[in-house]
């Protein structure tokens, strides 16, 4: 007679398959080799910036806000990240409906898969936050080690409140909506925390001093609004209070949604009817070409998230629209334009990556196209065309500003940008960048070299073009260094 | 528009298979030689492992044979796999589909890689969904389909080029009863229309009753091929049914008798 396995083994397990189908393990089996030089590096990097922070101690209260805006910060990019992983746990890797059929108890199921959340949204931070606690505790500053209970402490946290955010969304609209859902929250954090990255540029001194003044927690610590920071600067009352808010927060979601679960009411959610395609009367083309083409922006078009994810990598528009607006001029600098241009080149190269990437991702049936009497280059042919396509159309508007301001650096313009899309459109084929699963069910494709050495491309493109238009290309290394 | 589209070939073979082999790593096909007429169904048989895939796989020119030379209407697929490509259809038990594509779609996409001319291929989009039952569903992704939606879905668009020849990989896997009768029907169409078929299938009861000759494959070799009767003979058998037949010729390898059971 089996027994049903204990909570340790279905962690266990969990763990592992979260693992094998996290993105190092896409990129290479030995990928860990280099990840390691890398944490060594970093690690190295945290001990020069520890010793500053060791050597010139700033005030409690600054120390207070500043831990205080990584948390908040740390719980809007772990929110999102949790709620598209808690959609791939749920439906993503199709074994719910396997597991709820086992004679494991339903209930242990669910929180197993919610800690497989938590530890894949906390794994990177902590890694992150880890290096730097380690090096202020070789200083001598211990309470710094308290990033590690404190970030698995937030995820915890995040990861109960995303998983009951997406059950309740999945009540009323689609998985797939969900989960834009999810890259729409990613999107939003991500351009606030731009926005106050530029604050300086944009707000008074005096009115930013103030408005970081209100923030402080004063004399009377902040109250409750402040107890995560504290436990992040290692007080052992709040710690031990931050850490029992986010088990009981883990706890009370999983008293409500473990029967739901149990009773597959959650999981049915998968099966709901899918979107429509917009009502038309069947455009056939008599070219192969001209199919492929078709079809692949339409997949394009259809991949989860499209427009979240080319407004995340279009934030180098932000800059470019100031200075083509005008609303930007330093003395010494000038206007900027010469700036619009390695710009572009960079957004073209990202945008390109993204777009092949996308549709070599989508290419779930190559057969198909392999039995069809065509040549085996047509669908990558239309690939790449469909890919150049989306891409010139985002970046026409700003080349087309770039023209009328400044028409002398439009052919420098042009040439950039047909050779980081060139480079990146045919490095993308072979090798396309991690993205989420196209469709559920589906093994999500993409490696993390692709991701280097396209934005490597886009970088020595963007550069090529700098040296071309730049009046003085090299005068920033050159004042740096005085 | 290309030779062969929307114009069947009928003439000569349907196909002409002439000593066929490969291996990976072991003989999967060998020597095989198979040749079937246009208009005629022919059910390829046999316990999993078999070759069946990989044979079809070789005519569809999805894989090249170690040796042998395949022809289609006298299209040899090594030599000219373009032209031959031009009047086959295939369709694998895994459903070719783009989950992101309503059926119209994706029979657009079909019909442009076999160059269908745009107003015949929408004209015969409309009358394929509409016998498969799928004109509602016209506009819908195909990610919320059952399988047996996708199956029809995949069908049709194996049949808007209107190929000469026909290669189905376990068909009506996932069908209801009524869709599988519907899908028999539009096979058994388009083969008094001239295309041929080979079709692979477990089920037998699909291959006695639609094939008019069906061959059994064991270990990449053609055991036994013919009508229904002519496999009786080659069994040695003179009652029974095609399960019986088939049980004898490929001698239930390696399977165990379930203890406590007698087949009736």
């Amino acid at each position: 007679m089996f027994s049903a396995p204990g909570f340790p083994w279905l962690l266990r397990h969990e763990l592992r398959v979260l693992w094998r189908g996290s993105i190092l393990m896409r990129t290479h089996r030995h990928v860990i080799l280099p990840v390691l030089v890398v944490g060594a590096l970093f690690q190295g990097v945290a001990l020069l910036l520890a010793r500053q922070v060791a050597a010139h101690p700033i005030g409690q209260d600054e120390m207070m806000l500043a831990a205080n805006i990584n948390i908040v910060f740390l719980f809007a990019l772990m929110f999102s990240r949790a709620m598209t992983a808690s959609i791939d746990v749920i439906y993503g890797r199709g074994d719910a409906d396997f597991l709820l059929a086992s004679p494991i108890p339903p209930g242990r199921v669910l929180a197993v898969r919610r800690l497989g959340v938590a530890a894949s949204i906390a794994a990177p931070w902590v890694l992150l936050g880890g290096v730097l606690g380690n090096a202020l505790a070789v200083y001598g500053q211990f309470w710094a080690l308290s990033v590690y209970p404190m970030f698995f402490a937030e995820a915890l946290l995040v990861a109960a409140l995303a998983f009951a955010l997406v059950v309740v969304l999945l009540r009323f609209v689609s998985p797939q909506t969900t989960r834009r859902t999810g890259h729409t929250l990613a999107l939003i954090t991500g351009v606030g925390i731009f926005i106050i990255g530029q604050m300086p540029r944009f707000v008074p001194k005096p009115e930013l001093a103030q408005f970081w003044a209100s923030l402080l927690p004063g004399a009377g610590g902040g109250g409750p609004s402040f107890i995560f920071a504290r436990g992040l600067l290692g007080q052992g009352g709040a710690l031990a209070a931050s850490i029992a808010f986010a088990l009981a927060g883990f706890a009370i979601v999983w008293v409500f949604l473990a029967k739901p679960f149990a009773d597959g009411v959650i999981t049915a959610a998968a099966s709901r009817p899918r979107g429509r395609a917009a009502t038309q009367g069947g455009v056939f083309r008599g070219s192969p070409f001209a199919a492929s083409l078709a079809k692949d922006l339409r997949l394009l078009g259809r991949f989860p998230g499209v427009v979240t994810q080319i407004i995340y990598r279009s934030l180098t528009l932000v800059p470019v629209a100031l200075i083509l607006a005008g609303r930007f001029h330093v003395d010494g600098i000038g206007d900027g334009m010469a700036v619009t241009v390695p710009l572009l080149v960079f957004l073209a190269g990202q945008l390109g990556l993204f777009f092949i990437s996308v549709l070599a991702g989508s290419e779930t049936i190559p057969e198909l196209a392999a039995t069809a009497p065509v040549p085996p280059s047509t669908p990558q042919r239309a690939a790449l065309a469909a890919s150049a396509y989306a891409t010139i159309f985002i970046v026409a508007v700003p080349a087309l500003a770039v023209m009328a301001r400044a028409p002398g650096l439009l052919p420098v313009l042009i040439f950039g940008i047909a050779g980081v899309l060139l480079s990146n459109l045919l490095l993308g084929l072979q090798m396309p960048i991690p993205l989420v699963r196209a469709s559920f069910g589906k093994t999500s494709t993409g490696t993390v070299m692709g991701l280097i050495l396209g934005v490597s491309v886009s970088s020595v493109w963007s550069f090529i073009v700098w040296l071309a238009v730049a009046p003085n290309p090299l005068a920033w290394l050159i004042s740096s260094n005085s | 528009m290309m030779d062969g589209v929307n114009s069947r070939v009928i003439s000569g073979a349907a196909l002409c298979v002439r000593g066929l082999s490969k291996s990976f790593g072991r003989k999967v096909v060998e020597d095989l030689d198979l040749t079937i007429s246009p208009g005629e169904f022919y059910a390829l048989l046999g316990p999993n492992g078999a070759g069946k895939t990989t044979t079809l796989r070789m005519i569809a020119g999805l894989m090249r044979p170690d040796a042998g030379s395949i022809e289609v209407f006298g299209r040899n697929v090594l030599a000219d796999p373009l032209g031959a490509k031009s009047i086959m259809a295939w369709i694998p038990d895994e459903p070719l589909l783009y989950d992101k594509l309503s059926p119209l779609e994706y029979l657009e996409f079909i019909a442009g890689l076999w160059r269908v001319e745009p107003k015949l291929a929408r004209e015969r989009a409309n009358e394929l969904l509409e016998t498969l039952g799928l004109w509602s569903h016209r506009n819908e992704r195909c990610e919320g389909f059952s399988r047996g939606m996708k199956q029809k879905t995949v069908l049709a668009g194996a049949l808007i080029h209107e190929p000469s020849f026909l290669l189905l990989d376990e068909p009506l896997t996932g069908l209801d009863a009524a869709s599988s009768r519907l899908v028999k029907d539009l096979l058994l169409a388009e083969t008094k229309k001239g295309a041929a078929i080979i079709l692979t299938t477990h089920i037998l009861e699909v291959a006695e009753r639609l094939a008019t000759r069906i061959g059994i494959l064991s270990g990449g070799t053609l055991l036994a091929q013919g009508d229904l009767a002519a496999l009786k003979t080659q069994a040695g058998l003179h009652h029974g049914s095609l399960e019986d037949v088939f049980l004898k010729l490929t001698d239930a390898q390696g399977a165990s008798p379930v203890r406590g059971v007698t087949a009736a």
